[in-house]
């Protein structure tokens, strides 16, 4: 996508999920195809690990009839309902009302079904964040906020926005547990995860994931990123890569050898770059669709 | 000018233990509040200044507005110079470590910590002899105390300016030594060493009691949280003794004794005990090869293949100040009463215990007009200095 998007054949913004992978991955390895997640703008890494066909995402993200959305949302709205995955959302503090809602509706329904939500740093400081774990504390739903701490509310260090607490910590002030893991991890993300879904799906009610995590590129691509810096992101990538250190510590243990994981990667490439291919030879929406989809009868 | 180190860790607190047991939440804003409790007992000890290490995620703001909202009896006290390390962060345990360094560069006369078993740990494997007051922030720990942050410093003060001194007050903890395959890895750990066929380090924290096969312990407690509590129950082991103990862990139906130990807040756990060992002084332990995690102070941090081999060797720990009997100490030696205590002979009436007849043996008032010596602060304890004691020289 970073490179795709130089084209100009991307409408819209992408923001991109690179560094932060090891999230998305360590929590949806937990849902079942009837729990539901509701993503941020920085969503392609939340649709993938939550089941999302790779092809229509991309036909999405390119504005094509082929979308998840039949292209009319873009990177910022990819959703699927089949999947569980109730959108992107390009409103930053988006998804934690409507993890509430998926909350309420497994309790009223006695689902033993989850809600997850994903909100950043930035989103963190939103009402809508903080009234969700009001309400979800008060109601008990089964509900998880993730917060992929990535040190910027798009160009604003964690530094000048937040109150120099732990996000995890606001989780005290709504009377849930509330806990920080290396969000570079994925088997801290993996296990903490874990814990807080089977809380949820037990009865235990809401709690909050803070995952502490870099992203690679900038709040959209075409930031200039002269908030960070210099090197600061190529350290990283040294130093703090997820699945460099996925990679490192699964092969030294002998649970997988370099060789799968080469053709997983083989296979992934293979995946995206089909997809970016067709993506782009997709129709484009014609004028007849363009009411379609959009009102729904009750 | 008597300086002493402050390292207040942020993260503690905060691990995956508040989902998976019933730990306690301690919140950045209370340790911030801990360190301007510390630095008033501090003060009054007449500790010239704090060395702290940074602190983010709401410790250092806390600690600021305690600092600059003291009004009424609180401004009046006297507080130690604060000195925040000019470092650069990389917010894990590295920082403390740096922290501590920097801290013995400037000869600190000692060390308050505010952290769990975790943060003690990598204090301690650089503080070399220089005093730790081990404070707890949280129910989950076995080797620091929770205990009120004021008196803890006016106890620290005492034994850093040097107006108290002699034996008991300062105490030598244990400490394991632990290598893996040799020396390519090693670590320490002051509370417990133990190995859990869980494969990865994960989100660290470790309360799967089933799948621990080996613990060593330090000391051995039954009202601790954790493997102490474990090894306590079995033949208790006080911090004191010489000796460490070593327990064969086992599925409770496969053991031939089972205990019912805290091992986590809220989590009452079975355990299976197939063989508890004395560790001597020294004694170099070596645990079965099996591929898992290795454990230091109830946190997986090693990942270990089946071929790797783990050494542990109890060894001298830090020392640490015994908060209780430094106030004892005090107490007995009038240490603590006011320059305005009317004496008995002045003919009122005045207070006497029976600690209060004299000096305990090995503790030395610091000179022969003990204990009403005037001139001190006017809201401290006495200014006064133990000869023997010559506290160092804040660089």
């Amino acid at each position: 996508m970073h490179k795709e998007f130089t084209t100009g054949e991307i409408p819209g913004f992408v923001h991109l999920y690179a560094g932060e992978e090891a999230i998305a991955t360590g929590v949806c390895a937990h849902l079942r195809p009837d729990d539901y997640i509701a993503s941020t703008h920085r969503g392609h890494g939340h649709a993938i690990a939550k089941g999302c066909d790779v092809y229509g995402m991309m036909a999405e993200i390119y504005g094509k009839r082929d979308g998840l959305c039949r292209g009319k949302g873009g990177s910022m709205h990819i959703a699927d309902m089949d999947k569980g995955m109730l959108g992107a959302n390009g409103i930053v503090g988006g998804g934690p009302p409507m993890n509430c809602g998926v909350g309420l509706s497994a309790m009223v329904r006695g689902t033993d079904q989850v809600g997850v939500s994903f909100t950043g740093d930035g989103g963190s400081n939103q009402g809508t964040f903080l009234e969700s774990l009001n309400l979800a504390s008060v109601w008990h739903l089964p509900c998880i906020f993730v917060v992929e701490n990535n040190g910027y509310a798009e160009s604003t260090s964690d530094r000048f926005h937040a109150s120099g607490v732990d996000i995890a910590k606001r989780a005290d002030g709504f009377g849930m547990p509330g806990v920080v893991v290396d969000g570079h991890d994925f088997f801290a993300v993996y296990e903490a995860a874990g814990a807080a879904i089977d809380r949820a799906r037990g009865g235990g009610g809401p709690s909050l994931l803070e995952c502490k995590v870099n992203r690679y590129y900038g709040h959209f691509e075409g930031d200039q990123q002269t908030y960070r810096a210099p090197g600061e992101v190529d350290e990283l990538r040294r130093t703090r890569d997820c699945l460099d250190a996925f990679a490192g510590r699964v092969t030294a243990a002998g649970e997988v050898t370099a060789e799968d994981l080469r053709r997983v990667d083989d296979e992934v490439v293979a995946l995206i770059d089909d997809a970016v291919a067709r993506a782009k030879a997709a129709p484009e929406p014609d004028p007849a669709d363009l009411l379609t989809d959009v009102y729904v009868r009750y | 000018m008597v300086c002493v180190g402050v390292v207040a860790n942020p993260a503690s607190g905060r691990d995956v233990r508040r989902l998976v047991t019933g730990a306690s939440v301690f919140d950045n804003a209370e340790k911030g509040a801990m360190v301007h409790r510390l630095m008033a007992g501090l003060g009054a000890t007449g500790v010239d200044r704090v060395v702290m290490m940074p602190a983010g995620s709401g410790v250092s703001q806390s600690l600021h507005r305690h600092l600059s909202g003291r009004t009424g009896h609180l401004a009046a006290q006297r507080l130690p110079e604060l000195e925040v390390l000019d470092m650069a962060l990389c917010e894990d345990a590295r920082d403390s470590a740096a922290a501590v360094r920097a801290m013995a560069e400037r000869q600190v006369a000692a060390i308050v910590v505010l952290g769990g078993d975790g943060t003690h740990r990598v204090v301690a494997a650089h503080c070399g002899d220089i005093p730790l007051c081990a404070l707890s922030t949280g129910t989950n720990n076995a080797f620091p105390e929770l205990r009120e942050a004021t008196v803890a410093g006016m106890a620290t003060g005492l034994v850093a300016t040097g107006r108290l001194g002699g034996d008991g007050l300062v105490r030598r903890a244990k400490r394991f030594r632990v290598g893996v395959n040799g020396d390519a890895v090693v670590d320490s750990a002051l509370v417990d060493v133990a190995v859990t066929a869980e494969r990865w380090v994960g989100s660290r924290a470790l309360w799967r009691v089933e799948a621990i096969s080996e613990a060593l312990v330090t000391f051995a407690s039954p009202s601790a949280v954790g493997l102490s509590a474990v090894a306590g129950a079995v033949d208790p082991v006080p911090r004191t003794a010489p000796f460490g103990l070593h327990l064969s862990l086992a599925p409770p139906e496969r053991a031939p004794r089972v205990v019912a130990v805290a091992i986590a807040p809220g989590l009452v756990t079975e355990v299976g005990v197939l063989e508890a060992r004395r560790v001597d002084p020294g004694q170099v332990v070596a645990l079965a090869a099996r591929a898992g995690c290795l454990s230091l102070d109830g946190e997986r941090e090693v990942e270990l293949g089946p071929a790797d081999h783990v050494t542990v060797r109890l060894v001298p720990g830090p020392l640490v100040i015994d908060v209780d009997a430094v106030m004892a100490g005090a107490s007995r030696l009038e240490m603590l009463d006011q320059a305005t205590t009317r004496r008995a002979d002045d003919g009122n009436h005045r207070p006497t215990g029976p600690g209060q007849q004299g000096a305990a043996p090995g503790l030395v008032p610091h000179d022969a007009d003990h204990p009403r010596v005037r001139g001190a602060g006017a809201q401290g304890v006495h200014h006064r200095r133990d000869p023997r004691v010559r506290p160092p020289v804040c660089g």
